[in-house]
């Protein structure tokens, strides 16, 4: 039982990986104006409808490598009763992107979904 | 069983040793904001204890979040590392992550930038406010310091102590609008005390002091800042506009005892490059005054 628990972990830790950052980068072109942290966390948690797939802490450092590959841009603002926040706005270079990655992602679950959906294959035949 | 969030950020420290130190850097800044800010949107009515629980499990825990930075940071190593060298004290401002421009650009783009505007003002305000301030707190320490024999001296030094935290965090925003240095938004107060712990805390709090050295080191700064740039403004513009006076008007542009020197008409161009030159390099000389104004005011009126 410990290897299929590991292997679902794993399995679910390798998936996060690409989707949290294409999940930010939507998010984030949806947005009329700069998030920070937090906020995003919220919405995407509001979004997943009790369906814990994702610690929020695991979002901030996708946040903060997609800045770092020019995807997002960010600065920080002090607020009044808590630590600065950093708000996160898209850049060109981000949106032209996440066009690109909405292709791949479409063409993914297209062929996920076909496989799971196919049948018998060799009955088709 | 973390019981606060600096519980949870030591251990995330903890967790993250061996990363790159602006790697650390970030995630406890991350997880602050994080923490702090659910903490405050906590619903009503439930417990401290719960409300932490509740929100750390949402967040991960230490070891979780640990490894989500050290893979990013295992997967963009190089760029991530040369970006966020020690989160700097100064709000960014436009060009201020990597200088790109062309160096003569960089050097007249000065007279585009808001920062330095803003610290040019700021320097020339500073006579203006340290004058004030020094008269405040000398006239302050000795009205309240005579009177303390007296029972009346006591609220009287409570008032006075209380004037200068105040105005410490009105310069504060001063500083912050003007010179981009983030300063604190709102007083520290210790929560519900009684008037005399009240009073104890303003007067064993370093804080306080060291806001009044502030205040007294205000006037000087500001009477030499305020000399230096007049002196250097005065000295371009004068450079900028003489010649075309002296040769519209017919006087000579220097006169000693024994010559009269008139201008001619090469002065004119000699006058402007030089001018607009020494302008440029003032407004330079205003920027790094006030980023080191600025560390001052940041050390002597932020309590760490």
């Amino acid at each position: 039982m410990v290897e299929v628990v590991e292997a679902v972990k794993k399995f679910q830790k390798e998936l996060n990986a690409g989707t949290s950052a294409l999940v930010l980068l939507e998010v984030m072109d949806r947005a009329s104006e700069p998030m920070y942290g937090y906020q995003i966390a919220k919405l995407i948690e509001a979004r997943s409808r009790d369906v814990d797939i994702m610690k929020q802490g695991a979002l901030y450092p996708v946040l903060r490598s997609l800045e770092a590959e020019g995807l997002l841009t960010s600065r920080v603002e002090p607020s009044v009763s808590s630590p600065p926040r950093r708000y996160y706005t898209i850049t060109d270079a981000g949106r032209e992107t996440l066009v690109r990655w909405r292709e791949i992602w479409t063409q993914t679950r297209d062929l996920v979904d076909a496989v799971f959906t196919g049948g018998n294959d060799d009955q088709q035949r | 069983m973390i019981n606060s969030v600096e519980e949870y950020l030591a251990e995330l420290k903890q967790e993250l040793a061996g990363s790159d130190r602006a790697t650390i850097q970030d995630a406890l800044a991350d997880a602050e904001e994080y923490l702090r800010t659910a903490l405050s949107n906590a619903p009503a009515g439930t417990s401290e204890a719960d409300a932490l629980a509740s929100v750390l499990g949402k967040y991960g825990t230490p070891a979780e979040v640990a490894a989500a930075y050290r893979q990013i940071e295992s997967r963009t190593a190089p760029a991530f590392a040369a970006r966020v060298q020690a989160e700097p004290a100064v709000l960014p401002a436009p060009a201020a992550a990597r200088d790109t421009r062309h160096p003569l650009v960089r050097f007249f783009g000065v007279f585009a930038e808001p920062r330095a505007w803003g610290s040019f003002l700021y320097l020339l305000l500073a006579m203006v406010t340290g004058i004030i301030y020094f008269t405040w707190v000398v006239t302050g320490i000795s009205v309240t310091g005579s009177l303390l024999v007296l029972i009346v001296g006591l609220p009287l030094a409570a008032l006075f102590l209380l004037s200068v935290r105040g105005i410490a965090l009105a310069e504060g925003r001063l500083v912050e609008a003007l010179l981009g240095v983030r300063m604190p938004r709102r007083a520290r107060f210790a929560g519900k005390t009684g008037i005399w712990q009240g009073f104890k805390n303003l007067v064993t709090d370093s804080h306080t002091w060291l806001s009044m050295v502030y205040m007294l080191l205000q006037m000087p700064l500001g009477v030499a800042y305020f000399s230096v740039f007049v002196t250097l403004v005065s000295v371009a513009l004068g450079l900028i506009v003489w010649p075309i006076v002296a040769i519209a008007t017919g006087l000579p542009v220097l006169v000693t005892s024994a010559h009269e020197y008139y201008a001619g008409g090469l002065l004119i161009p000699i006058g402007i490059v030089a001018g607009g030159l020494l302008l440029t390099a003032t407004m330079h000389l205003a920027k790094a005054a006030g980023r080191a104004h600025g560390a001052l005011a940041k050390a002597m009126l932020v309590r760490l």
